[in-house]
């Protein structure tokens, strides 16, 4: 019956189609192991930040070294992912760009105290900041969801150095953060994961502060001439 | 101890405490924040690509919906036809509508994804897609007597769009798995058909329609890997279970059918209980 001929093709061709997106996500699979391997060593060596103070430049200028690996494993993975499939696949790399962005805001700000821009972190990463309707490139929310990491490891950052007798940081991260959460509400965010991540910041503000206030009721806090 | 603790608590949130409190501290800072500071400035830029993003994903969600809803509305009017004439006209009335659909909503959707990657809004218009292809594929069934093709289905959603003297062609991209799990509808519909046939005394159609939903469930048992297609699979085994049943019956109480197509298989079916009397209770 030629019924029967139509409908085989049908279903042959689509496996056939389904075994090839199979193969890629493999290659992408395995890339991304890698990555995300770095990415881990990457974040525990940056965990310095909250015992040692001298170690923080040293931390830094490592992470950058593997963030230059990472961003050959980024180069990678730009190859195997079809130009019109970033989508497709997003979820495999997802979480993993999503430490990056944390990875490389946290270094740049221990660095300099900005923050690194969209711009900035897609270049570390080697990849494109603009969504164009094909190739690779660094997705907004995920840069957003990086700095919502980043503003729970500070949170944790201002409580640590207040441990180790340094009371000018949790200023500067405070300003730090208060800003980033006036920015966070510029935002019209849906009922989506950023969204939660999003409710998660008002405790890292609520922390910070809580720290800024003991330090003030205190006397501790710097004067901005003599730092006690 | 409980009680002092409790009590230098109490005095902290209600004293005096020099102005500094938890809220002032807060307030403070985010006072202290200029308007035009780079980090706002990131922010609103940020704020910028969400909002378009989520605006054109509630755009095609609308335009999904609406091709829903008219995709149901033709299935409904193919098998609302009992007679022969009524039938034709069903399916121009048909055809006319899905070539609507096609210039309309789906080729809208086309020019609102022209700019943005493919699969970043596949979720906003993966129903409306599944129900065209379940209409689609109905129609060709009865027009032709086949299923049409995915390439053929996505051949349909190529345009030429004209403006100010330019020519540029936008397709509008239907996912595979989009027309596969609109297929795996179909069968639910190849169900309703065959048991509507029956009702109305055309056996052979629903022998054909049981035909082809057989094929096609054989067909989805083969696949591997896709985790929404197998997530349909009780559905269509429900739907073959059906129609087998229904056939059944037509065979059974055969009286009612057109002898030709009963005669057709009839010894075959007929001789075996007889010769393997044993196995009587198997049938």
């Amino acid at each position: 019956m030629c019924e029967n001929h139509v409908i085989n093709n049908i279903f042959t061709e689509f496996q056939k189609n389904m075994d090839t997106e199979q193969e890629i996500r493999e290659v992408i699979r395995n890339i991304c192991k890698d990555v995300g391997q770095i990415s881990r060593e990457a974040t525990t060596l940056l965990q310095v930040i909250h015992h040692s103070d001298n170690g923080i430049m040293a931390a830094c200028s490592k992470a950058r070294d593997l963030f230059d690996k990472a961003r050959q494993g980024y180069a990678k993975l730009t190859e195997a992912v079809p130009p019109n499939d970033y989508y497709k696949y997003q979820e495999h790399w997802r979480t993993m760009t999503q430490r990056y962005c944390f990875l490389i805001a946290l270094t740049v700000w221990l660095e300099s105290g900005i923050l690194a821009t969209h711009d900035t972190v897609a270049q570390v990463l080697g990849i494109s900041p603009i969504e164009k309707k094909t190739g690779f490139h660094l997705d907004i929310e995920d840069y957003l969801n990086g700095l919502l990491q980043l503003c729970s490891e500070l949170a944790r950052l201002a409580v640590n150095s207040v441990t180790r007798g340094d009371y000018e940081k949790p200023l500067q991260i405070s300003k730090f953060v208060m800003e980033l959460n006036a920015g966070f509400r510029l935002l019209n965010l849906k009922n989506d994961h950023l969204r939660k991540r999003f409710d998660v910041l008002k405790y890292d503000v609520k922390k910070i502060e809580e720290v800024v206030y003991d330090l003030s009721i205190r006397g501790l806090r710097p004067k901005p001439e003599a730092v006690l | 101890m409980p009680g002092p603790g409790k009590h230098y608590r109490g005095n902290r949130k209600g004293g005096n405490n020099s102005g500094h409190t938890l809220a002032s501290v807060a307030r403070e800072t985010a006072t202290s924040l200029p308007a035009d500071s780079p980090v706002l400035a990131i922010f609103k830029e940020a704020a910028n690509k969400l909002n378009e993003r989520q605006d054109r994903h509630e755009r095609l969600v609308k335009l999904s919906r609406d091709i829903t809803i008219e995709s149901k509305r033709i299935i409904f009017l193919l098998h609302s036809p009992i007679t022969k004439e009524s039938l034709e006209n069903a399916l121009t009335e048909a055809k006319e509508r899905i070539q609507k659909l096609i210039n309309g909503p789906i080729r809208s959707i086309g020019l609102e994804l022209e700019n943005s990657p493919a699969h970043l809004h596949s979720r906003a218009v993966t129903a409306g897609f599944q129900e065209y292809i379940e209409a689609r594929t109905l129609l060709s069934l009865m027009a032709d007597k086949r299923i049409i093709t995915y390439p053929e289905c996505q051949k349909e959603f190529e345009y030429n769009i004209t403006d100010d003297d330019n020519q540029r062609p936008v397709v509008t991209m239907l996912s595979e798995s989009d027309y596969m799990l609109g297929i795996a509808d179909l069968t639910g519909e190849l169900m309703r058909k065959a048991i509507n046939s029956i009702s109305s005394g055309d056996s052979e159609e629903c022998f054909l329609a049981c035909d082809v939903v057989r094929h096609l469930y054989t067909g989805y048992l083969g696949i591997t890997g896709s985790r929404l297609l197998i997530r349909k699979l009780p559905t269509t085994r429900a739907n073959v279970n059906k129609v087998e049943m229904a056939v059944y019956a037509l065979r059974v109480r055969g009286g009612e059918a057109p002898a030709p197509l009963l005669l057709a298989t009839a010894p075959a079916e007929w001789e075996a209980p007889l010769n393997l009397s044993d196995d009587e209770g198997y049938y």
